[in-house]
């Protein structure tokens, strides 16, 4: 028994272990990504024109910006390399990978509809897409049934037409009608 | 007085009333509801603001602040989930009480220890803005950059698990200011020749992409965890009157907690979460009988939303006196007075007297709304945590989409709002702490537009360190990011000496 509970305990510190390193990996990529491209940015900024009335010129201020966090990336990156090495190393990478997407398979699903939803506002207006994504979001989290598809139709023609009338009507903003409906 | 009259008057208007009650109450239900946060209420009532006059916009988000506080007692009490982040000490006591069969006490505890530490924090509030404000007018350039990098500095080191991240964040809100037309000259900067970013990111659309778009999409990752049922029996008996003198009868914790969370409030970027906790653990350390706390002690439940609550005054006061938000939320109600044309800093009192005074009622006005609110109504909102996610998630969204829209009735303002609600979603679940990216995005501009002034009445980068008061706030600057770092280590050796014995 006192074998079995040592070994769980070892299984449970090697897998936390294992989740820390790919956990860093995931900030270090976020690290590298953040500061090149600050780098990048403190370099652009270091290219627009001084000023004739001030030390400091428009580009000063940003280029000190992006340089700091360009740095701060650069420290934070080398610790997690630290980190995911005291860690172990790196295990099962792209299975976690897969993990980390299927657990959050809603959210990036809702983020698709709210792209397509946003692309295509402007053409048929905020009602009639608020609606279709209202609809199709509400199904996708609550699953399609009879009882779900019912009360989404009502939920979403509120909250699309009503909420469209309640701010015309009562607040005077003019949400975009669409190129479509566009008299 | 007479501005304090004409404050008086536009809160005490029917219209704004009436508006106010909405408020306390939409604050009240959107607090309830887990995972929905005072800060995405505020952001949503936003937009609605836009068509009202200045004071009377303010005092409807504050009607939601101060209900959103309480609110979040609710799902605290009654499913052991806290509604938002600054319940979550709450959770400790009130759930065991309300599990001990006693759900009504535990609601009256919390409704009246916010209610008191809404008062107390706007009285403080009261005596403190308007000499800080006398003092700031004389702060020049050197002394504000220098608070606005201590200010960072102290959000990054205070919100989140760990400062690197804290600082990154802080300093991504820096950058993200520095897009778009530069503060003083209106020169065109890292804008790519694109018109998405010619105009600069407005705030709001940052503020509403990185908080409420990023938490709505995690909010509906699986993670396999089962949600408890609320334990709502079909007769609660509130005990109201009798709950009231039971607070009253412990003025310390009391006082202390409502102070804790004034002080915590007042503290850039340190909103109601640390409040509810530190105060929950100072009414523990001081107690005669700290074994009883965890398991439905009446002390905890006050201390914990005293202090949460009380943060609501804090926080007005370095906005008020210094024009620096003390956290999101009073970020967002400085956003909303810079639409209406109010610029906001040390002069605010002197120049809008009216408007400020007006703020200080409004938020007893607010409080009272929301004691009123809560005691006549409390069961209808035990029904509100019921609500199932799937309206509730599509159609924040939609109302998210309207706030971005009305702001500038700009489609690419949407397009924005989308790109930065994915970063945010993508650093928040590498748990980067987004507050101070967003005190970042509001500080960056009055930072930069002082460090110019300053370097352009005198080109010496050392009178930044020869000035006092300037001198001092950097040296704090450095001594919280020391501290900061000290107690990570500490952190890290303990995890590190747990890990080997262990193993």
């Amino acid at each position: 028994m006192t074998v079995n509970v040592t070994e769980a305990a070892a299984a449970d510190t090697g897998v936390s272990a294992a989740s820390r390193a790919r956990t860093e990996l995931a900030r270090l990529i976020s690290y590298v990504v953040l500061g090149t491209g600050s780098a990048y940015l403190s370099y652009r900024a270091a290219s627009l024109p001084t000023s004739r009335w001030e030390p400091l010129g428009a580009g000063s201020f940003p280029k000190l910006v992006f340089a700091v966090l360009a740095l701060l990336c650069l420290a934070a990156a080398v610790r997690a390399v630290i980190d995911i090495h005291r860690a172990g190393g790196l295990h099962r990478v792209g299975a976690a990978f897969g993990k980390w997407l299927y657990i959050r398979r809603i959210s990036i699903a809702l983020f698709a509809l709210l792209v397509v939803y946003l692309a295509v506002m402007p053409i048929v207006g905020f009602s009639v897409t608020s609606f279709v994504f209202l609809l199709a979001s509400q199904l996708m989290i609550a699953g399609i049934s009879r009882r779900t598809i019912l009360q989404s139709v009502v939920a979403a023609l509120i909250f699309s037409v009503g909420l469209n009338m309640l701010f015309a009507g009562v607040f005077n903003v003019f949400l975009p009608r669409g190129i479509l409906f566009a008299g | 007085m007479d501005a304090f009259l004409a404050g008086a008057h536009q809160v005490f208007a029917f219209d704004t009333l009436t508006y106010m009650l909405i408020g306390s109450v939409a604050g009240i239900i959107a607090a309830a509801i887990p995972g929905f946060t005072v800060t995405m209420a505020i952001i949503l009532t936003l937009p609605l603001t836009f068509a009202m006059e200045p004071l009377q916009g303010v005092a409807v988000m504050l009607s939601v602040y101060v209900g959103g506080y309480t609110g979040g007692l609710i799902s605290a009490a009654l499913l052991g989930i806290p509604g938002t982040p600054s319940s979550v000490a709450t959770t400790f006591d009130a759930f065991p009480m309300a599990r001990n069969g006693e759900p009504g006490r535990a609601l009256s505890l919390g409704i009246w220890a916010s209610f008191f530490g809404t008062v107390i924090s706007t009285i403080v509030l009261i005596v403190a803005a308007p000499p800080l404000a006398l003092i700031a007018v004389k702060l020049g350039p050197w002394e504000y950059f220098s608070l606005i990098v201590f200010a960072l500095t102290v959000v990054a080191s205070l919100v989140g698990n760990s400062l690197m991240r804290g600082l990154i964040a802080g300093v991504i809100g820096l950058g993200i200011a520095t897009i778009g037309p530069d503060p003083m000259m209106g020169r065109s900067r890292l804008t790519f020749d694109t018109d998405l970013l010619m105009p600069g990111l407005p705030f709001l659309i940052v503020l509403i992409g990185i908080f409420a778009i990023s938490q709505l999409l995690s909010e509906v990752e699986i993670h396999g965890k089962k949600t408890s049922h609320a334990l709502i029996p079909k007769v609660i008996d509130f005990k109201t009157w009798q709950v009231m003198r039971e607070v009253l009868m412990g003025p310390v914790n009391l006082i202390r907690s409502s102070m804790i969370g004034v002080f915590i409030g007042a503290l850039p970027g340190a909103g109601g979460s640390i409040a509810n906790l530190l105060a929950y653990d100072q009414a523990k350390r001081s107690s005669k009988t700290p074994e009883k706390f965890g398991q439905g002690s009446p002390d905890g439940v006050v201390a914990s939303e005293a202090g949460n609550s009380a943060t609501a005054g804090g926080g007005l006061i370095p906005m008020i006196a210094l024009g620096i938000p003390g956290s999101a939320v009073d970020a967002i109600l400085m956003a909303s007075l810079m639409v209406h044309g109010i610029s906001v800093g040390p002069r605010l009192i002197m120049d809008n007297a009216d408007l400020v005074y007006g703020m200080f009622i409004a938020m007893i006005v607010s409080s009272l709304m929301m004691l009123v609110v809560c005691v006549a109504s409390m069961r209808l909102f035990l029904r509100v945590t019921d609500i199932p996610k799937q309206f509730i998630v599509p159609t924040v969204i939609v109302c998210c989409v309207i706030g971005a829209f009305a702001l500038n009735n700009r489609m690419s303002d949407l397009y924005l709002l989308g790109i930065i609600g994915l970063v945010g979603y993508g650093l928040k679940s590498l748990d980067y702490p987004l507050a101070p990216l967003v005190l970042g995005v509001i500080l960056g501009p009055i930072a930069e537009t002082n460090l110019r002034r300053a370097l352009m009445s005198d080109a010496d980068w050392t009178t930044f360190f020869t000035r006092p008061i300037s001198a001092v706030l950097l040296i704090a600057a450095v001594i919280s990011v020391v501290f900061s770092v000290r107690s990570i280590l500490k952190i890290r050796k303990t995890a590190r000496e747990t890990n080997v014995a262990s193993d």
